[in-house]
């Protein structure tokens, strides 16, 4: 048996299916979406090969907002890794202590992920609510008038607003996935450093978060990428608006594919997306590698 | 030998897996869009009455199956029209397999885009009029229905088709026809001394000015969805500069740099900046602006005349007022010119098994969703109504009295122009409603962007 799992032709017939499917499903469209790219196509009529226009007019068209988008993005990426991270891991270190009621935090924590993204949506459209949304209202109970907003409906306040409920929701699937990284870290080594004198704070950073990097790497990529593809609570949410203030590239993509008409714009989003995503996760992948060496 | 053997079960195992795969994709073949007929468990889809998975092909009893795809969902007014029309046809024709799917009205549109660039639509299908068509059209998708609608002519009058007809030829059957209409509530306005609503502009000012002197927001509208915007400001802009100045522009052929146009826009936002609208409104849906404009928080709700059915039903008709927007400037516009006109449309898909009975199939659910729903209130009809009409609710009537005594309508600038510079003149406006750019600044950018 041993001689047929290690025969090249039977392990390539046993992928193959999985292969094909990998190929066809993910390879494929990307493939696609950059060949639709250099083309002014509705979707259904002829299409019109333009070069690389589609990706000059994404950069430079003031219709289109690409920059401000992508701006949007990165920004939601940069306070994911500097807020959304170390608030995971401070409450992962908190319960991987074995704190009283560890499993129970840990489920409530983890409820957001759980619960569906639209219905998140919804019940922070409800908080939003300028009218009866529980920020105002509790802004006006403390004396607070003058601190409401139209928290959705103002540009000024729109994409912060827009982010709160992207980085509250996720908090909780960062945490599991570093809460069981701290958890497979050998009692022998805490141990030992505390018999050496050391504090809960030197623990954590000399020996904890060490042991973690692979998860930290993991966490940080799928931030990133996450970041960059979000898309689902912005559409719910504001679905871009006001004047593009929550724009992120997925909402422009939607728009550029079925509601403009423009597929060969929505495939040059799509396919600079993908492009986006593997770069950071590569370049992600390179700083924790140096910094391993 | 155990290699052989080994091999010999691998490829067996591929082998079959890929006929299993071959033979499900065969089956599915056979539906197109028809297949997800029966299964209308996703999202806000509704409304599968039979479950047949067949698509356009005729099956083995010599039924013919037919599926149609709509926006009317579970709380679209046009729900009872679309499920008595429904009942009305399958009752009429037992020979046919009829089944339907209702999403909702943004979703669709996605939704019907991606089927027809897949090439994978329903026979009969909902859509709206002008340009949103004429990309199917363009792209060879839909039925040409001449020849049909040659049976309907005497029903259903020539005037009516002129937003389904592409290069001289009919490609879809019209249901009702709206407009937009200023819905006015007059226990508020009774609060500040009015008893009807203001049917000059002055006067609507001095009204707006008294309600917000008394607290009362006088607009309700919504700025999530831009098209609610522009049932405000195609209006205004029409009164100010004319309904065929707009209905050039918006056909291309005249160029958005126009003073009266401009002039129009900062009219607009002069109304925004005196706090004519309600704030919070930027940050709404529809639903719920119309939500507190049922509940008496504004003065005036301008939308389209399809709401006539749910304020009725609201139980608030005998407090509201449908009127016209008054006009601004009398020497280029006047009572009479309305932004509006046959819009909803039902189409044939060019891929059809059975695009000939389809389209006589959708002659006569038109025609049956259009009576149904002009006696339940929900727009005006496109057909010639040959039914007692004494039911229809009062504000639904006015309408039409309206309706009647107009002399020029604007079909609405989203569904005239084609969706990429809909998207681009919707951006503007939502610009305005925002006052992020003033009147010249508008007409200068679609001039610049779109023309």
């Amino acid at each position: 048996m041993k001689k047929v799992y290690s025969n090249k032709l039977t392990i390539f017939l046993f992928i193959l299916p999985a292969l094909l499917l990998f190929l066809l499903i993910l390879v494929a469209p990307i493939f696609m979406s950059f060949y639709y790219s250099f083309f002014n196509w509705n979707g259904f009529g002829k299409k019109e090969f333009i070069g690389i226009s589609n990706y000059i007019e994404l950069f430079t068209s003031g219709s289109i907002g690409f920059p401000k988008a992508l701006g949007n993005a990165l920004l939601l990426a940069v306070l994911s890794v500097g807020i959304q991270l170390p608030i995971a891991l401070g409450f992962a270190l908190l319960l991987g202590k074995g704190r009283k009621g560890e499993r129970g935090f840990l489920s409530i924590y983890f409820i957001p992920v759980l619960i569906s993204t639209v219905i998140i949506g919804q019940l922070w459209l409800k908080i939003y609510n300028p009218s009866y949304g529980i920020l105002n209202v509790a802004l006006r109970a403390l004396g607070l008038d003058k601190l409401t907003r139209i928290w959705l409906g103002d540009i000024k306040t729109a994409l912060g607003a827009a982010f709160v409920p992207i980085l509250w929701q996720y908090v909780g699937y960062h945490m599991l996935l570093m809460y069981a990284g701290i958890k497979s870290v050998p009692t022998e080594y805490r141990e030992a450093a505390m018999i050496d004198g050391a504090r809960e704070g030197q623990i954590n950073r000399y020996i904890v978060l060490p042991y973690i990097k692979p998860i930290l790497k993991i966490s940080t990529i799928f931030a990133v990428t996450g970041s960059l593809k979000s898309f689902d609570l912005i559409y719910v949410l504001t679905n871009g608006g006001p004047l593009h203030a929550t724009e992120v590239p997925s909402t422009l993509m939607i728009s550029m594919l079925f509601l403009r008409n423009r597929y060969g714009m929505g495939s040059t989003i799509a396919f600079l997306l993908i492009i986006l995503c593997f770069a950071f996760a590569l370049i992600i992948g390179r700083i924790f590698k140096d910094k391993e060496g | 030998m155990k290699k052989v053997i080994a091999l010999l079960l691998t490829v067996v195992m591929i082998v079959s897996s890929l006929v299993a795969c071959g033979k499900d994709s065969g089956n599915n073949n056979g539906g197109n869009a028809g297949n997800t007929s029966g299964n209308t468990s996703g999202g806000s889809n509704s409304g599968s009455s039979e479950t047949n998975s067949g698509g356009s092909n005729t099956s083995s009893d010599e039924k013919i199956n037919l599926t149609m795809w709509c926006i009317a969902t579970e709380s679209d007014s046009n729900r009872h029209a679309y499920e008595a029309a429904i009942a009305d046809l399958k009752a009429a024709h037992p020979e046919i397999n009829f089944t339907w799917e209702a999403t909702q009205n943004q979703e669709y549109k996605t939704k019907i885009k991606a089927a027809v660039a897949a090439n994978e639509m329903p026979d009969i299908f909902f859509t709206w009029s002008c340009a949103f068509l004429g990309d199917f059209v363009d792209a060879g998708r839909v039925y040409c229905v001449d020849e049909v609608y040659k049976k309907y002519a005497s029903e259903l009058p020539e005037v009516m088709m002129g937003n389904v007809k592409y290069d001289g030829k009919y490609y879809g059957a019209p249901l009702t026809m709206n407009i937009v209409a200023m819905f006015t509530n007059l226990d508020l306005l009774k609060e500040v001394g009015y008893d009807q609503a203001p049917t000059t502009y002055e006067e609507l000012i001095k009204c707006c000015d008294a309600l917000v002197a008394k607290g009362i927001i006088p607009f309700g509208c919504s700025g999530k969805e831009t098209w609610c915007v522009t049932e405000y400001l195609e209006s205004i802009i029409e009164k100010t500069a004319g309904a065929s100045v707009l209905n050039d522009i918006f056909a291309g052929k005249a160029t958005w740099k126009n003073d009266d146009v401009a002039k129009g826009v900062e009219i607009f936002q002069e109304m925004i900046k005196k706090g004519y609208f309600d704030p919070e409104g930027m940050a709404l849906s529809n639903d719920e602006v119309k939500a507190n404009f049922i509940a008496g928080k504004y003065a005036f709700y301008m939308n389209g005349t399809w709401n006539c059915a749910d304020f009725y039903n609201a139980g608030i008709a005998d407090k509201i007022q449908v009127a016209e927007f008054p006009v601004i400037d009398s020497s280029k516009s006047k009572m009479g010119e309305l932004i509006g006109g046959p819009s909803d449309t039902l189409a044939v898909a060019a891929s059809s098994k059975n695009a000939e009975k389809a389209a006589e199939i959708t002659f006569e659910l038109a025609r049956s969703i259009c009576k149904y729903g002009y006696l339940d209130g929900n727009g005006l009809p496109a057909w010639t109504p040959n039914y007692d009409t004494s039911s229809i609710n009062p504000l639904t009537q006015t309408v039409a009295d309206i309706v009647a005594k107009s002399s020029q309508m604007v079909l609405f600038g989203d569904t005239a122009m084609s969706a990429d510079k809909a998207n681009i003149y919707l951006d503007y406006v939502s610009q305005i409603y925002a006052s992020a750019i003033d009147g010249k600044q508008f007409v200068d950018g679609l001039a610049k962007d779109i023309q």
